[in-house]
């Protein structure tokens, strides 16, 4: 259906014209966080007629990089680690390089730093990463290549396309497995925990908190099975980390001028307030400002509850849709992050020089009694403050752009309840001290003579921020067995649609999750371009293709 | 080593860098912006240093809304919405109570009828806008032309409307004599003034009192309902902007600071990047001009270079005033919201008070220029810190209060933030006790924003201990570590005093946006007319030399200013 071209409004008191208070669409996106963005950026070079809708100031979601450190000094927020580069079809599709993105992977990934002073490290190339395993272990460090051979693979063949692919039922991800001995080993994995997959593989104590805390860090559970095959992707792709030069946010801003070249619209500082229903069809969005766009499919990247029960009401919504809905359940922890600016860079104390150069350095443990520890503590709403750990970045060491001169940010990030007891207002200070501490015993420099700024994100602040992230759900609920694959966030949604016509979803809560995987952006895409016609102008990447082929077919 | 081309290459991602880039991509032309920091917007920003709560640290108000931008880059289409309902009408009484040590003074029935006057608002919306463009968005006249009554753009405005005003004295006026002569009450008077002040022509100053006029009058009723900026503050007005210059195609490249502009046989041809720039290219070749959107004293003085320059227009450069424009920021996070003392609770119309708050930005204290004059003495004569207390330090406020309910500037939840505040402070570089003088340690970061308090608290009831949570500050060094676009803290680069405004800014032989160097353009606000305030006017102002000299062909969309004069011997801006 043709619609009306977009005219200006003044408003009667005032020379200018604005955007106006009605206005045609053929698609509206609720969000513009990276899977918004993406949805949206293919959606209008697809010739469609897109609304990218947002309620912050600034778009980006997740992909912020923003001046906390007040004045002068800017931090990554929230996504800093971004592993799945190499994967995403949206850097395959996009030549974002224009807009001067570039990647950085050190090889110098992630490392634990020990109180003993001893350090492990995780690195790029998989023979530093033994030569440092040969420190405590030639046993564990010969048996690391040789497992490291088969996940790399159970990663690049299988996990890491089929992350670009509809979601399948687990009975046919079962079967289509059984098609290879990569396949096979995968499924094996599959059964077990975190925990017993990394203890039956690894006797050296120091490597197995290492890897515990590499793997599980994103939110899987260390005793659960039937996520075992998240273990190689996320070691394997944990240690294939870029850094975004610039920071984050430079991602966002990249994806968001491709879609305004071509042709979409952002509306940003918005906030949706209802998702149109007209004979059961979601017809567009009414926005907080006093504002009417009407579309012919409306995408929400927001969490669950807030699509189905909020914007679209949940008397509104079919069969049992709503129940799903409601037990929907968040993250089982979120962050709380220090971010400092300091005079000299973080010194560690360490028995490595590489340390410092460190992407991520994982302080505060040294064995995964520590780390199951402080994680069940944080589970149940509480910080033991004396067994405190967590993982420290130094941005500047990358990008000096980030600090007024001289100077350096950097930050200490650990998992922390949102219902904190007594609450973080009050627990805050205390809390900041405790890790304040924790990084001076690994980092000696980390004194408050050499701090300039700093500045805690509590989770509560992360929800603050952004709302749709409720207890300060990062990945915007729970990685468990029955909220992953083609449960993500139901049955009925995961694969981007909705039992409403005309209503996609397409954020972290959908299948394949969150984590800047770029997964369920690029899958919206596909779906609302299908069932709304416009000229699919992409095709799958080679490494999908080839999964396609190889299990699907 | 890697390179690019483009056809104009754009140094300094801020307003007018973008301004101009929107034109001339919309122009069809290739054109890259480089920009030092992470983020584009330049003094258009907005920030969220704590979870929830939104600071302004610059720009705070659209003052452009007399710009022909509206309708030339169509910003509506890049999302350009105001801070307010398209459905609703907004509460802006002209009449206002202007705040003095002693209480309310409110206007006059004279001062009502002498402001409509000597803006042209009692003729019309339309004389008013005329007026507004004649000053700001119309081109310096060609070097050389002698200047008069019959053609300076707002003399003709006068002449048309109001002739009695056009008299050879409204030109070499201060704006306090002109509000003498039209105006009565003082405060109203000191308040005009004062805004000028921070707007870049002080009230005080000779032959200048038309383009201070406007500064103050183009930020309220008619050209916008209320003195706030977009949806998303000011740099969701920089989002439209910039979205449509991304739109025609322009390229913007963040973190790319810009070293040295590449000058061959005396003409510019390029730019080199610092090492550090995100870039594989250090060095992007500018096939018909380059633009320098940064601050005058360090494109000419460093990226330009003495090697280029003679001595005597280097010290011109290093000349150029910044003094009046460096002011502290302040916003004060409380946790109930602020109360005027009962005798500033004026007996506002109800519905003023249910649209806004009772707490409508304070501006203070108005009450004669005595004040306003010890300020100028010790900031500009003296060259120090405030040696007054603060009950005399003249501030002005904005409050979160004045923003629509659905663009709320505070969503932690049992706080409220107000602010920012701004003050004018010395300039560091002319600080008689050095550069640092205001911010040697954090000692005395909290002194003068201990300062600040006080001088809200001469007005606010309740900014106690008890109630404020925390004070978010930038000093005009911070401002200028922040953004080297503004040196000295300065918020319109260098004063718009008679001797570098219009005709004269930066310099005589420069005003038409011209350099010394062939192919090298001058579009910042402290090297080109108007100067600041964010109006999309340096950028329309540079397309009538742009096209003059051959380098932008706009279409249909494009039309000059009414007052423009054509360059002899060059293609003329006027479309034929």
């Amino acid at each position: 259906m043709a619609k009306k071209e977009l005219v200006g409004k003044k408003h009667p008191q005032a020379f200018f014209p604005e955007f106006p208070p009605e206005s045609e669409w053929d698609v509206v996106v609720i969000g513009a966080g990276p899977n918004g963005l993406i949805t949206a950026a293919y959606l209008a070079k697809a010739g469609l007629k897109v609304a990218l809708v947002e309620r912050r100031y600034e778009i980006g979601g997740g992909l912020a990089t923003e001046e906390i450190l007040w004045p002068g000094y800017y931090s990554n927020i929230h996504a800093i680690y971004h592993m799945m580069v190499e994967y995403m079809p949206v850097l395959q599709d996009f030549d974002l390089e224009r807009h001067g993105l570039v990647w950085i992977k050190p090889n110098q990934q992630t490392a634990m730093l020990y109180s003993d002073g001893t350090s492990l490290s995780l690195c790029r190339m998989i023979d530093d990463t033994m030569d440092s395993i040969h420190k405590v272990s030639q046993r564990d460090a010969i048996q690391f290549g040789r497992v490291m051979r088969t996940w790399r693979r159970i990663v690049d063949e299988i996990v890491a396309p089929a992350t670009y692919i509809p979601p399948m039922p687990p009975i046919d991800i079962t079967m289509a497995m059984q098609k290879t001995e990569i396949g096979e080993a995968m499924l094996e994995l599959t059964e077990h925990s975190p925990l017993e997959i990394i203890n039956n593989t690894f006797e050296n104590e120091k490597l197995r908190a290492l890897l515990l805390y590499a793997s599980c860090m994103w939110g899987l559970d260390p005793q659960e099975t039937g996520v075992g095959f998240f273990v190689p992707l996320l070691l394997v792709r944990g240690m294939n980390k870029c850094y975004c030069q610039g920071g984050s946010h430079k991602l966002g801003n990249s994806l968001a001028r491709e879609f305004v070249q071509a042709g979409g619209t952002i509306l940003d500082a918005s906030q949706v307030n209802e998702i149109i229903m007209e004979g059961g069809k979601a017809k567009g969005v009414e926005l907080w400002e006093g504002r009417t766009l009407h579309a012919d499919a409306v995408v929400s990247t927001l969490d669950p509850h807030t699509t189905f029960l909020d914007l679209v009401g949940g008397d509104k919504l079919p069969g049992d849709l709503k129940g799903s809905i409601e037990g929907w359940t968040y993250d089982k922890w979120s962050f709380n992050t220090l971010h400092v600016a300091t005079n000299e860079a973080p010194n560690y104390a360490s028995d490595h020089q590489w340390v410092n150069e460190t992407f991520m350095n994982i302080i505060g443990f040294d064995n995964t009694d520590q780390v199951l520890k402080h994680w069940e503590n944080v589970v149940s709403g509480k910080l033991d403050l004396n067994n405190i750990g967590g993982h420290c970045t130094t941005e500047t060491f990358w990008d000096s752009h980030l600090a007024r001169k001289p100077g350096h940010v950097a930050f200490f990030q650990m998992h922390a309840p949102y219902n904190i007891d007594g609450g973080w207002q009050a627990s805050g200070e205390e809390v900041k001290e405790a890790m304040l501490a924790t990084w001076q015993k690994a980092a000696p420099n980390m004194t408050k003579e050499n701090i300039i700024i700093s500045e805690m994100e509590s989770p509560e602040d992360i929800e603050i921020r952004m709302p749709n992230m409720r207890f300060g759900s990062i990945k915007h609920g729970d990685y468990k067995p029955v909220q992953l694959g083609c449960f993500r966030p139901n049955q009925e949604c995961s694969s981007t649609n909705t039992p409403i016509e005309g209503l996609y979803v397409g954020g972290a809560s959908v299948y394949p999750g969150g984590l800047i995987l770029g997964g369920p952006g690029y899958l919206a895409a596909n779906k609302v371009v299908e069932d709304l016609g416009g000229k699919k102008w992409w095709s799958p990447t080679k490494d999908m293709e080839k999964y396609v082929k190889t299990y699907l077919e | 080593m890697k390179e690019e081309r483009f056809d104009i290459v754009i140094i300094g991602g801020g307003h007018n860098g973008t301004t101009t880039a929107a034109y001339l991509a919309k122009c069809g032309l290739s054109v890259c912006v480089l920009e030092e920091r992470p983020e584009c917007g330049g003094c258009q920003e907005t920030v969220e240093p704590m979870a929830g709560v939104k600071i302004q640290p610059h720009a705070i108000a659209n003052y452009g809304g007399s710009a022909p931008g509206w309708e030339q880059l169509e910003l509506w289409k890049y999302g350009f919405r105001m801070d307010w309902n398209p459905n609703k009408e907004i509460p802006f009484p002209v009449e206002r109570n202007f705040l003095t040590s002693e209480g309310m003074s409110p206007m006059t029935q004279k001062d009502v009828e002498g402001y409509m006057k000597i803006t042209c608002m009692d003729v019309s919306d339309d004389a008013f806008k005329d007026l507004m463009r004649a000053t700001f968005w119309c081109p310096p006249h060609p070097v050389g032309t002698e200047l008069d009554e019959n053609n300076i753009p707002y003399m003709q405005v006068y002449k048309e409307h109001h002739p009695e005003m056009w008299t050879r004295e409204l030109m070499e006026m201060t704006m306090f004599d002109l509000m003498d002569e039209y105006l009565d009450t003082e405060p109203m008077k000191v308040n005009a003034a004062w805004i000028a002040a921070v707007s870049g022509a002080h009230g005080h100053m000779e032959g200048v009192a038309i383009p201070a006029l406007c500064s103050v009058a183009t930020v309220g009723p008619p050209a916008v309902a209320k003195p706030v900026a977009a949806r998303g503050n000011i740099h969701g007005q920089f989002h439209a902007l910039f979205r449509c210059a991304v739109a025609h195609g322009a390229v913007f490249r963040t973190c790319c600071p810009v070293e040295e502009i590449i000058i061959d046989d005396g003409r510019a041809i390029g730019v080199r990047l610092r090492d550090d720039a995100v870039r594989p290219a250090k060095k992007i070749w500018a096939n018909k001009a380059v633009i320098s959107a940064t601050h005058i004293k360090p494109t000419y003085l460093d990226l330009v270079g003495p090697q280029h320059l003679d001595t005597g227009f280097m010290q011109r450069i290093k000349d150029l005033s910044l003094k009046g424009g460096s002011l502290y920021m302040t916003h004060f996070l409380t946790k109930e919201e602020l109360r005027f003392k009962p005798q500033y609770r004026a007996n506002l119309p109800k519905d003023i008070e249910d649209y806004y708050g009772s707490f409508i930005s304070p501006f203070f204290p108005m009450d004669s220029r005595d004040i306003y004059f010890e300020n100028v003495k010790v900031l500009f004569g003296e060259q120090q810190n405030m040696t007054y207390p603060p009950e005399r330090a003249i501030y002005g406020m904005v409050t979160g209060q004045l923003y629509d309910e659905t663009n709320p500037q505070c969503t932690r939840p049992g706080m409220h933030i107000n602010g920012p505040l701004w003050m004018i402070m010395p300039t560091p570089q002319y600080n008689k006790d050095g550069e640092d003088a205001m911010c040697k340690d954090e000692f005395d970061r909290k002194k003068w924003d201990e300062y600040m308090r006080q001088s809200v608290a001469c007005v606010a009831e309740n900014l106690d201990d008890d109630n404020l949570i925390r004070i978010f500050s930038d000093s005009p060094l911070d401002q200028q570590m922040r953004n080297t676009g503004v040196l000295g803290g300065s918020w319109y680069g260098i004063r718009c005093d008679r001797d570098q405004w219009w005709n004269e800014r930066p310099l005589p032989e420069m005003a038409r946006y011209r350099s010394p160097i062939e192919g090298l353009y001058n579009a910042h606000q402290s090297s080109a007319h108007p100067g600041g305030l964010c109006l999309m006017a340096v950028g329309y102002n540079l397309m009538h030399i742009l096209i003059e000299d051959g380098i932008a062909e706009p279409g249909d969309w494009w039309y000059p200013s009414k007052w423009y004069i054509p360059e002899e011997g060059k293609i003329s801006a006027i479309p034929k």
